[in-house]
């Protein structure tokens, strides 16, 4: 059968390039079907029979939108012409009625990823619980198949329902551009997640594929290429020897791998959005960006503001701001305001609505106490870099320290990085204990005999690994800048004459080739943001 | 402008000109706790619910766009 691992394989490959050839043959009302039946192809060929889970929310989603939009425009018929407090009285009873619709709509298809993704977390831990309290009963623990992507896709399908009951987009009725907005394969598997408003009348309007899209999406293509087999890829031995057994290692090692497992899912995440978004822009559809040099970054928050964009906008505007806007939340601002003033009084309701966004967010990267300590880890230092921010900014006057200048935002930006390291070592480290242990260990037992005993190289990985990493580090670090800058490479590339761009693409492609870590002796490593 | 509004932005974040700045969001002038702030202080003084759907960079870059969405929302309540 015909089936596709990742999207670095010779079968999403092949895939890609028949899609291509029938988009740019077709015309345009059938090439909205060539993409739908290519995605539905790229699922099956990966979930197979579970296929069946993305036409119900299709369906579902379809259907409880027109529900919305009839409860809406019932509402409107009625209200016309109405007294204003005989207006308010029925848009509430309308409001009620919409709000339990969204409640079944929500247990419907949240309730559904929970089941499929949770449930044998959650039974693990009420058995271990039943254990610490002596007790002989044990509930049985499921084991489900999960389809590829439903953590993104069901974020977009309930993002759309909650567009279409904030009246922020009408309800689709048309089946087809609903259900490939639910399923476009680029980002199906991995995001970004998109909005309806967003997407989802492009890929319906299917556009002709012009020259300068496809250039500039392949050249994005293969740029994510080189992050994902030149780095990523090449990393997998080191990550994979330290996280595995990280009781052989010292401090040094320790840290060597906190830093590489985060080089490497930047690599990896960041170079598959490369893929897909380079892919999406040669059909001439802009997908959202879900990276934005996320290590320039001066505090934890900004961070969040540059990594996994599209997931960090969906908890703000569909956890953060509903929770801190609620008629409660909104009560305790004011009082709170009033008595400790505008800065530390809106920080309680906000605190609470940030616990909420950032225990989804721990949870929703994958059911372990680990990815919830992740997500409490990003809550305390979002949450106290907020309460010392005034202290810090007295402090800095004091001394006469000026907050812009360059030497001290490169501290920000310096420190910002070591805490995001020792985050996503214990989002790597599935024991929640061994993480522990782990950070412990670059404090208590640092040492660099590791250098000079030969151990760094045990790991299937020789001096020439270690140097092309860096290198490319450095070559990711000067393109960033330029980024930082406003230089757009991608668009300068396409504008220079032909043998300049075909020398370019060719030391690229040539690069990845000679550089890339595939064959006898590596591992690949499997696209980690799939696996949420 | 009206000054109510002027007087709850400048109380929120003394720094910023609040006349002429149509960047609020953009450059970060106003946090998401700022807005928290803003939203609870502009519906108490005007007496309208803003609801989260208003919640949008378009709405809250500048003052002016500020009180364009009070204004709208003043009516259709």
């Amino acid at each position: 059968m015909f089936s596709i691992a990742t999207y670095f394989s010779v079968e999403a490959l092949l895939l890609l390039l028949v899609t291509v050839a029938l988009y740019v043959c077709l015309p345009q009302k059938a090439r909205r079907y060539v993409l739908l039946i290519s995605s539905y192809v790229f699922f099956f060929s990966i979930s197979g029979k579970l296929l069946v889970f993305l036409l119900f929310s299709t369906l579902s989603v379809h259907h409880i939108g027109l529900w919305l939009s009839d409860v809406q425009n019932e509402c409107s018929i009625r209200t016309k012409g109405l007294e204003r407090e005989e207006r308010k009285a029925l848009n509430a009873e309308y409001n009620k009625k919409q709000r339990k619709i969204m409640a079944f709509a929500c247990i419907l298809h949240i309730g559904l990823l929970l089941l499929l993704k949770y449930t044998p977390f959650f039974s693990q831990n009420i058995n271990a619980l039943f254990g610490l309290l002596g007790l002989q009963l044990r509930i049985p623990v499921p084991k489900f198949l999960i389809p590829i992507g439903i953590s993104f896709y069901t974020l977009q399908a309930v993002a759309y329902l909650f567009d279409v009951y904030r009246k922020k987009i009408p309800a689709d009725r048309n089946l087809l551009r609903l259900a490939l907005f639910m399923s476009f394969f680029p980002q199906i598997m991995e995001g970004p997640i998109c909005r309806y408003s967003d997407t989802a009348e492009a890929l319906y309007e299917a556009p002709k594929m012009h020259y300068g899209n496809f250039v500039l999406g392949s050249q994005r293509m293969l740029f994510g290429l080189m992050k994902k087999l030149v780095i990523a890829d090449r990393l997998n031995l080191l990550i994979q020897n330290v996280y595995g057994e990280p009781n052989k290692y010292d401090g040094f090692v320790i840290a060597l791998g906190a830093v590489g497992y985060t080089f490497q899912l930047y690599a990896d995440f960041s170079g598959t959005m490369d893929l897909v978004i380079g892919t999406a822009q040669m059909f001439g559809i802009k997908l959202p960006e879900n990276f934005k040099r996320p290590f320039f970054s001066a505090t934890i928050s900004e961070f969040w503001k540059r990594w996994h964009i599209t997931l960090g906008t969906w908890f703000k505007d569909y956890i953060f701001f509903p929770v801190s806007m609620s008629k409660p939340m909104k009560k305790l601002t004011t009082k709170a305001r009033k008595k400790l003033g505008n800065r530390y009084g809106p920080l309680i309701a906000g605190s609470v609505s940030l616990f909420c966004v950032w225990f989804c967010n721990g949870l929703w990267h994958g059911a372990g106490w680990n990815y919830i300590f992740f997500g409490m880890y990003h809550f305390v230092l979002i949450l106290s870099g907020n309460i010392i921010e005034p202290v810090v900014i007295k402090i800095t006057q004091k001394l006469k320290i000026n907050r812009s200048a360059f030497p001290y935002r490169c501290v920000q930006i310096v420190r910002t990085f070591i805490l995001v390291c020792f985050g996503e070592m214990f989002f790597r480290q599935e024991s929640l204990k061994q993480g522990f242990k782990m950070f412990g260990k670059i404090f208590t037992d640092f040492t660099f005999k590791t250098l000079k005993d030969g151990l760094l190289f045990e790991f299937g990985m020789d001096r020439q690994d270690y140097l092309i990493i860096i290198v490319s580090a450095v070559l990711l670090f000067i393109i960033g800048i330029l980024q930082e800058k406003g230089i757009e490479i991608r668009a300068s590339i396409a504008k220079r004459n032909i043998a300049v761009q075909f020398a370019v693409y060719y030391a690229l492609i040539l690069f990845i080739v000679v550089f890339g870590a595939y064959g006898a002796g590596y591992v690949p490593l499997d696209p980690i943001y799939a696996g949420f | 402008m009206d000054e109510r509004l002027l007087e709850i932005l400048e109380d929120i974040n003394p720094e910023v000109d609040f006349e002429s700045c149509t960047t609020l969001i953009d450059d970060h002038l106003l946090d998401s706790l700022s807005i928290i702030s803003l939203v609870a202080e502009i519906e108490e003084e005007f007496d309208i619910t803003i609801p989260t759907v208003e919640i949008i960079p378009e709405n809250f870059n500048s003052a002016e766009k500020l009180w364009e969405m009070i204004t709208r929302l003043s009516e259709e309540d």
